[in-house]
């Protein structure tokens, strides 16, 4: 599989790149793991889960017979000492376990996590790649070694890693999941030019190319030995305003600019017609998505709107943007045409992406866009992320002020019925939707092009390979 | 000899200061926090805030220019905040690939531009002149990736008599895998030497020396290699030892369009992760490039012609 970035590291409570988790996915198993449709849950190294009666542990069963590759059968010690990795307060994805109290293992198949509230998602972290286990103490190695060397229990070994060209998998003949994998050997190539990925695929020197250009998907289409997928994923891309500063502060502005902008055009000039154009904050790819329709692309009423607000006539605003990006930019084009039609000027700016992510967090700026996605399939991250002041972000760096939302969200994870959960999460997408602080404008797909010898191949939305399913025909 | 060598050796020091200090202040003054830009958007403040102690990058910009400095003299280029590996480490793998890529390029450069050349020379304003300008004209307005794609999609796919890109284990793979890309950094250089050696031939060519060399009953051949390349070969080489920017430039985009493990494309990895002290690291070891090329490009030249003092 060529892929333009590489892997920064193999241990499970470091990387945030997805190189490494997605490569990471494939040599460690979790407890649970996502559907491919990322709608629910699976057993992995886990086939039981049962939340207390006072909701505030869950407990997990181990499967019989699942070892590590070098034969060691995996413990409750393993799981706890992988699990409290990423219960540091350093590690990236802290906050997702930070709602852990304590975790016991009172025999060596049985972990119980006791939790500080009661918490529905835990689960769904229990699926997460910074959750992956390892063995306890790492086998007696320090942790940079163990990374130079990792063993884990997932369908593929390691082999070894040449930085900057390759890191190759092979198959783990201690895998629990029998018949599986199918594949011998997984390598994963750094190719950074995408016309080079293209034509290593053509030619056969790979079997995978990921993320094509959407510009490039109806010529991979033509070509007979190769299929190109864009499969579901999590990621959203949106406009965002700083609610924080005038005119933005008016929520009748922030209606009719997201009654102004065209999404259909967006989708068309960038993702070539793929994906779908976006209307709740909760994308597709997650249970909690809600079909309410939102705003809808039309100038007279956005017109209307904004004559409701104390700018009837417009405004001079800026939309800054991340430079060197081809599709921020397309973007913001479109945008600023959008927004002429109704009397807002739309100067447009790049800033270098780590200096917009400062201008976003200190929030200096007016208007950007921006996309994110989920590392676990339960909508409490995106929830919180996106939705509320405290989830990290500041509500997506628009500085937008609500209560509910939060009380929502905390209602949502303390429930422990999907379906009043999913009434809670309607209602923040409403919210969200009435109030504009910021507007969907596509639900990304995760594209890949790849050899029509190759079968099973289906990524899951939270972005793992599920190569154990993946075979290759002579 | 031993006086101009310690001079320009003592002259280089201020030059490589010079290098590392622009470059860390270059970097610490570009925006972004590398230990954000590590842990992404979702981690918390105290796991950006340690990591940015782990670096060391909550110190003062003079602590960490001397904890920097201080290493350097050592030869210790600190660690990757990206790959966590030791720069030494990552420099020791990818520069000797760089530096191949970089010589086979300039070889071949050569052996294009010689023949090219010889033969504009020969006959000025003939048909091997205004095909060589034209060829010239066309190399030197054409961009490095769109040469070396080009030069992948049909050597590599349609004719496919080298792998597209990539950088196998093999020592006979990689002397393969580099002839493309060593090709497309030559192809970039070559019309400023066909360029210079076509002038430096032709006067050559026209001079009393070669008329009497002629005169004497040599025959052309030997007038060309003896007389006319020797002494075009000279302005030659400072040409192509002036290029080294070039070829160093060139490896950084070539290595990104053949999936090349060099130093470009750990240059390019360090510039887009904030990763300061991978593009300190390689900064360094690019100005030593340039003044270790420069010296024995003074020396060659004193060399070749024996009226050049080393002064």
């Amino acid at each position: 599989m060529a892929r333009a970035d590489e892997p920064s590291s193999l241990i499970p409570s470091v990387p945030t790149d997805n190189a490494s988790i997605w490569t990471m996915e494939e040599i460690y198993d979790t407890l649970l793991v996502p559907s491919a449709d990322g709608l629910k849950l699976e057993p992995s190294l886990a086939t039981k889960w049962v939340q207390s009666a006072d909701k505030l542990s869950w407990t997990f069963t181990l499967r019989d017979g699942a070892t590590f590759s070098n034969g060691q059968p995996v413990t409750s010690a393993d799981v706890k000492f992988s699990i409290d990795q990423n219960r540091k307060e350093d590690a990236p994805f802290y906050f997702l376990d930070a709602v852990i109290k304590d975790i016991k293992t009172p025999d060596a198949k049985t972990i119980v996590f006791t939790t500080k509230t009661p918490w529905s998602p835990l689960p769904s972290t229990m699926a997460l790649f910074a959750n992956s286990i390892v063995p306890d103490k790492y086998g007696g190695k320090s942790a940079e070694e163990f990374g130079g060397a990792p063993i884990g229990s997932g369908p593929f070994m390691f082999d070894h890693w040449t930085k900057g060209s390759e890191l190759k998998l092979v198959k783990n003949p201690k895998y629990w999941d029998s018949g599986k994998p199918k594949l011998d050997s997984v390598t994963f190539t750094v190719v950074a030019d995408s016309n080079t990925r293209s034509t290593q695929l053509a030619g056969g020197q790979s079997q995978i190319n990921e993320y094509p250009p959407y510009s490039t998907i109806k010529g991979l289409q033509a070509q007979p030995s190769v299929k190109v997928d864009p499969f579901p994923s999590s990621e959203v891309d949106y406009f965002g305003m700083n609610t924080s500063k005038k005119p933005l502060d008016d929520v009748n502005v922030r209606r009719a600019i997201a009654q102004a902008i065209d999404k259909e055009a967006i989708r068309s000039a960038v993702l070539f017609g793929n994906g779908q154009i976006a209307t709740t904050f909760l994308s597709p790819a997650t249970w909690g998505h809600s079909t309410a329709a939102g705003p809808t692309f039309d100038v007279a009423a956005a017109k209307a709107t904004l004559a409701k607000s104390a700018y009837p006539d417009g405004f001079k605003t800026t939309l800054v943007t991340a430079a060197g990006n081809q599709n921020s930019n397309s973007i913001a084009q479109l945008i600023q045409a959008n927004l002429a039609k109704i009397g807002i000027q739309v100067t447009l700016q790049t800033l270098d992406p780590s200096a917009l992510r400062d201008a976003k967090k200190a929030g200096n700026y007016d208007m950007t866009l921006g996309l994110y996605t989920t590392d676990v399939i339960d909508p409490d991250e995106i929830a919180r992320f996106a939705g509320t002041n405290a989830g990290g972000s500041q509500l997506l760096y628009t500085f937008f002020k609500s209560d509910e939302l939060t009380k929502l969200a905390d209602a949502a994870s303390s429930d422990e019925n999907q379906a009043s959960r999913k009434k809670s999460y309607d209602r923040m997408q409403e919210i969200i939707l009435d109030q504009a602080p910021y507007v969907p404008l596509y639900y990304a797909p995760s594209v890949y092009s790849y050899s029509k010898k190759l079968q099973g191949f289906h990524p899951g939305a939270t972005g793992n390979y599920f190569l154990k399913n993946v075979s290759l025909e002579p | 000899m031993t006086r101009w060598l310690t001079r320009r050796l003592l002259l280089a020091v201020p030059v490589v200061l010079g290098v590392i200090t622009i470059s860390f202040v270059l970097m610490r003054l570009s925006p972004g926090d590398p230990a954000r830009a590590a842990l992404g958007d979702k981690a918390n403040q105290a796991a950006v805030d340690s990591l940015r102690h782990q670096w060391g990058l909550d110190q003062s910009l003079w602590s960490q220019y001397v904890s920097y400095l201080g290493g350097a003299v050592r030869g210790d280029l600190g660690r990757s905040l990206y790959f966590r590996s030791p720069i030494s480490a990552l420099l020791e793998q990818r520069l000797p690939v760089t530096l191949a890529l970089m010589l086979l390029g300039a070889l071949f450069a050569v052996a294009i531009a010689v023949p090219l050349a010889t033969a504009a020379a020969s006959r000025r304003g003939g048909v091997a002149d205004h095909v060589t300008r034209a060829l010239n004209a066309v190399l030197q307005g054409a961009p490095t990736f769109l040469v070396g794609g080009l030069l992948l999609l049909f050597l590599g796919v349609k004719v496919a008599i080298f792998p597209a890109g990539g950088y196998p284990a093999s020592l006979g793979g990689r002397a393969v895998a580099l002839v493309l890309p060593a090709l497309t950094i030559a192809l970039s250089i070559v019309p400023l030497l066909v360029r210079g050696l076509r002038a430096a031939m032709a006067e050559s060519l026209t001079s009393e020396y070669v008329a009497f060399a002629r005169s004497k009953g040599l025959g052309e051949r030997v007038v060309r290699r003896r007389y006319v390349l020797r002494n075009a070969g000279v302005s030659g080489v400072s040409i192509l030892g002036i290029q080294v920017g070039a070829l160093a430039s060139g490896a950084l985009v070539v290595e990104q369009v053949f999936a090349i493990p060099g130093m470009g494309s750990m240059l390019m990895s360090g510039i887009l992760n904030r990763d300061y002290l991978v593009v300190q690291g390689c900064t360094l070891v690019f100005g030593l490039l340039v003044v270790v090329v420069y010296l024995l490009t003074d020396l060659a030249y004193a060399r070749l012609d024996p009226r050049a003092r080393l002064a």
